[in-house]
C-alpha cells in the first residue's frame, strides 16, 4: 500500500500538486518521473524515510510499489 | 523440349561462395528469398498448434539464412548460446548472491571479452602500434555476422532473470530460437528476452490486420532501403564524401542533408522489413524507431532512433551506472550520460569515427542537462517562458536538433578520420602536443563549405539531378507528416480485398526492381 508520506515525498520532489499513485503505477507514467530524474526521487526517498537503497535493490524495482514495499522493508528491520 | 537445370535451382538454395558481397544481398531484398518464406508461412500455417514443429521450422530457417548468408554454421553464435544458457540455470537456482553475482560478472566479462576479440583486437593494437610509431599488420580475424546484436541479446537474457524481469524458466531451444531468430539476427531490433521469449508459447495466427500490418511494413522498408537509401547512397552522399574538393559547398550541404535521410531510411527500412517479416510468423519485436528527426533535443532523438539499442542502453547500463553514482547528483547523470554513449560509439565500431561520435552526442545531452535549470531561469528571466512553449518555439528546437543530428553523422560517415599530436608552441624550445582528431575528408568539407559556397549553385543542381531532388524532398515530407497518416494508410489497407493488396504488394515490388541498380549497397548497420 502506498502511504501519504512516501507520496508527499514523491510528490514535492516531482513539484506536483496532486497525482494519483498506486501500487502498479510505473515511474514513467509520472509527470516529471524520467530517467534523469529518476536518482533525484530516489534520493529524496532515501532522505525522508532515513533509509539507504542498494542499487541492486531499486534496479529490481518493477513499479512504484515494489519501491515502497522496499521502504518498508528498511523501516522494519 | 524445354529442359530444367536442376543445378541451377539447387545453386539458388546454397551459399554463394564466387561473390562474397552477396552476403549482404542475402537478406529480405531479395527475390529468391521471400520466395522460400512464404514456403515457411505456409509450413508454420500447418504447424499452427503445435509449439514444437513450429519451434524446429522457425531455428531450422534461422539457420538455414545465416549459413545461406556466410556459407558456414554461425558456431560463434552457438557457443555463447550454450555458455550463456548455462550462467542463466546459475541465476535462475536458489543459489547464494555471491554465486550469482559472479556468475553475472563472468556473464558480462564473457560477452563483451567476445565482442572486443572479434570486434577490437585490431583496433587497439593498430592504436598502440600508432601510438608507439609503428607500423601494423591486421590479424584476420572474421567477425561473426550479428555478433553485436546476439551478445547484446545474451546479455539482456542474464539482466533480466538477475533482476527478476522474466516471468518463468525457459527451455534451451526456447533460448537458441531467441538468439537465433532469423529477422533480427543481421542487424536487430535488440529485442529483450523477457518481451521475446513468452511469445514462443503462443499459437501461431495471423488475422488479416496482422498480415496487413506486416507486409505494410515490408513495402515501407523495401522502399526506404531500395529506392530512397540505396539511390541516394550510389548517386549523392557516396560521390560528394569521397572527394568533396570537387564539389561546391551548396552540393556538400545537400550531400549532408542527403546523408541524414539515407542513414535514416537505410537502416530503418531493414529493420521495418524484419519487423514486418516476425510479424507474419506471429511474432512482435521490438520497436526501432519513431521519426528520429521530429525530435525537439538530442535526448529526445534517442528516444526514436535505434530505439532498441538505446532502451537496451538505458536500462543495463545507464540506470545501474547513475544508480551507483545518485549522491553526485547532477554530476552523476553527467558522467553516466559520458560513460552510455562513448559505449555506444564503441559498440558501432572500432574507429574513432564511432568513438567520437558517441562522445559528441554525449556532450550535447550532458550540455542541455547541465544548463536546464539556468536556461528555465533566464527564459523567465527575458519573460519568454510562454513563448517556449508555443508549437512555433518547437519547430525551431526540431529544425535545431536536426542540424546537430547532421554534424554528428558528418563525423560519424568519415573513414579517414585519425587522432594525431598537434603541437602548441608554448615557448622557444618547449612544443605542448595534445592529440586531436583530423581528417582530410572534413578539412576538404569545410573548405568547400566556406569558400565555395554560391547559392545559384542550388538551382543548377536542382536541374542537373532532379530524381536526387525529388527522392530527398519526398522523403522529408513522409518523416514530417503526422504519425497517424501511416497508422491510417496501415488501417485502410488492412481493409482492402487481398487481391488489391495483392496488387499493391506487386505494385511496389515491380518499383522496387525497377529501381535497384547492380550492385545493392550492403546495409550499414550490417557491419555493426
Amino acid at each position: 500500500m502506498i502511504t501519504e508520506k512516501f507520496k508527499s515525498a514523491i510528490l514535492k520532489e516531482l513539484k506536483l500538486d496532486e497525482f494519483e499513485i498506486k501500487d502498479e503505477t510505473l515511474a514513467n507514467s509520472i509527470p516529471g518521473w524520467d530517467s534523469l530524474n529518476h536518482i533525484n526521487v530516489i534520493l529524496a526517498i532515501e532522505k525522508e524515510f532515513s533509509v539507504k537503497f542498494k542499487s541492486i535493490e531499486v534496479l529490481k524495482c518493477k513499479n512504484v510499489g515494489d519501491l515502497q514495499k522496499l521502504v518498508d522493508l528498511k523501516l522494519n528491520k | 523440349m524445354m529442359g530444367i537445370d536442376i543445378s541451377k535451382i539447387y545453386s539458388q538454395f546454397i551459399h554463394d561462395k564466387q561473390d562474397s558481397s552477396r552476403t549482404f544481398q542475402w537478406a529480405y531484398d531479395n527475390s529468391f528469398f521471400f520466395f522460400i518464406f512464404i514456403g515457411l508461412l505456409l509450413f508454420l500455417f500447418l504447424a499452427q498448434k503445435d509449439r514444437r514443429l513450429r519451434w524446429a521450422l522457425l531455428t531450422g530457417f534461422s539457420f538455414y539464412f545465416y549459413y545461406k548468408a556466410i556459407g558456414y554454421l554461425p558456431y560463434v553464435l552457438l557457443i555463447s548460446t550454450i555458455v550463456n544458457y548455462g550462467l542463466g540455470k546459475v541465476l535462475i537456482k536458489d543459489y547464494k548472491d555471491v554465486l550469482k553475482k559472479a556468475a553475472l560478472i563472468f556473464g558480462v566479462v564473457f560477452n563483451v571479452g567476445a565482442l572486443g576479440y572479434y570486434k577490437y583486437t585490431n583496433f587497439l593494437f593498430s592504436a598502440f602500434a600508432n601510438f608507439k610509431g609503428q607500423e601494423y599488420t591486421p590479424l584476420a580475424i572474421i567477425i561473426p555476422m550479428g555478433i553485436s546484436y546476439f551478445s547484446f541479446k545474451a546479455l539482456s537474457y542474464l539482466f533480466d532473470i538477475y533482476y527478476g524481469s522474466l516471468e518463468k524458466e525457459y527451455s534451451f531451444s526456447d533460448f537458441l530460437l531467441y538468439m537465433v531468430f532469423f529477422p533480427s539476427v543481421m542487424q536487430g531490433p535488440i529485442d529483450k528476452s523477457r518481451d521475446f521469449l513468452p511469445q514462443i508459447d503462443n499459437d501461431y495466427h495471423l488475422d488479416r490486420e496482422g498480415a496487413a500490418k506486416g507486409i505494410f511494413l515490408i513495402m515501407s522498408g523495401l522502399i526506404k532501403k531500395v529506392v530512397i537509401a540505396d539511390y541516394l547512397r550510389f548517386f549523392l552522399v557516396e560521390r560528394v564524401m569521397e572527394s568533396p574538393d570537387r564539389f561546391t559547398g551548396v552540393e556538400i550541404l545537400i550531400a549532408i542533408y542527403g546523408y541524414a535521410i539515407y542513414i535514416y531510411c537505410n537502416f530503418s527500412g531493414f529493420t521495418d522489413m524484419g519487423i514486418g517479416i516476425a510479424q507474419l510468423m506471429g511474432f512482435k519485436l521490438t520497436d526501432n524507431f519513431n521519426f528520429p528527426y521530429k525530435a525537439k533535443s538530442v535526448a529526445e532523438f534517442w528516444r526514436r532512433w535505434h530505439m532498441s539499442l538505446s532502451s537496451w542502453l538505458q536500462e543495463y547500463l545507464f540506470v545501474p551506472l547513475q544508480m551507483s553514482m545518485r549522491t553526485l547528483r547532477l554530476m552523476g547523470n553527467v558522467l553516466a550520460v559520458f560513460i552510455t554513449f562513448v559505449i555506444c560509439g564503441v559498440w558501432h565500431g572500432a574507429s574513432w569515427n564511432f568513438i567520437i561520435w558517441g562522445a559528441l552526442h554525449a556532450f550535447f545531452m550532458a550540455f542541455a542537462l547541465a544548463i536546464k535549470k539556468p536556461k528555465e531561469n533566464f527564459y523567465k528571466l527575458i519573460r519568454i517562458d510562454r513563448l517556449v512553449k508555443t508549437k512555433a518555439w518547437g519547430v525551431l528546437q526540431v529544425i535545431f536538433t536536426f542540424h546537430l543530428i547532421c554534424f554528428t553523422w558528418i563525423v560519424f560517415s568519415i573513414p579517414d578520420l585519425k587522432i594525431i599530436p598537434y603541437g602548441i608552441q608554448m615557448t622557444n624550445n618547449f612544443t605542448f602536443y595534445i592529440n586531436i582528431p583530423d581528417s582530410v575528408v572534413m578539412h576538404q568539407m569545410y573548405d568547400q563549405m566556406t569558400m565555395f559556397f554560391k547559392a545559384n549553385v542550388f538551382w543548377q543542381f536542382i536541374a542537373a539531378y532532379p530524381m536526387i531532388m525529388v527522392l530527398l524532398v519526398s522523403a522529408f515530407v513522409l518523416h514530417y507528416i503526422p504519425a497517424s497518416v501511416y497508422t491510417k494508410a496501415e488501417y485502410y489497407f488492412s481493409k482492402l480485398p487481398i487481391v488489391v493488396q495483392a496488387q499493391v504488394l506487386t505494385l511496389v515490388i515491380w518499383i522496387v526492381t525497377q529501381s535497384r541498380f547492380a550492385d545493392s549497397p550492403p546495409p550499414i548497420y550490417f557491419n555493426f
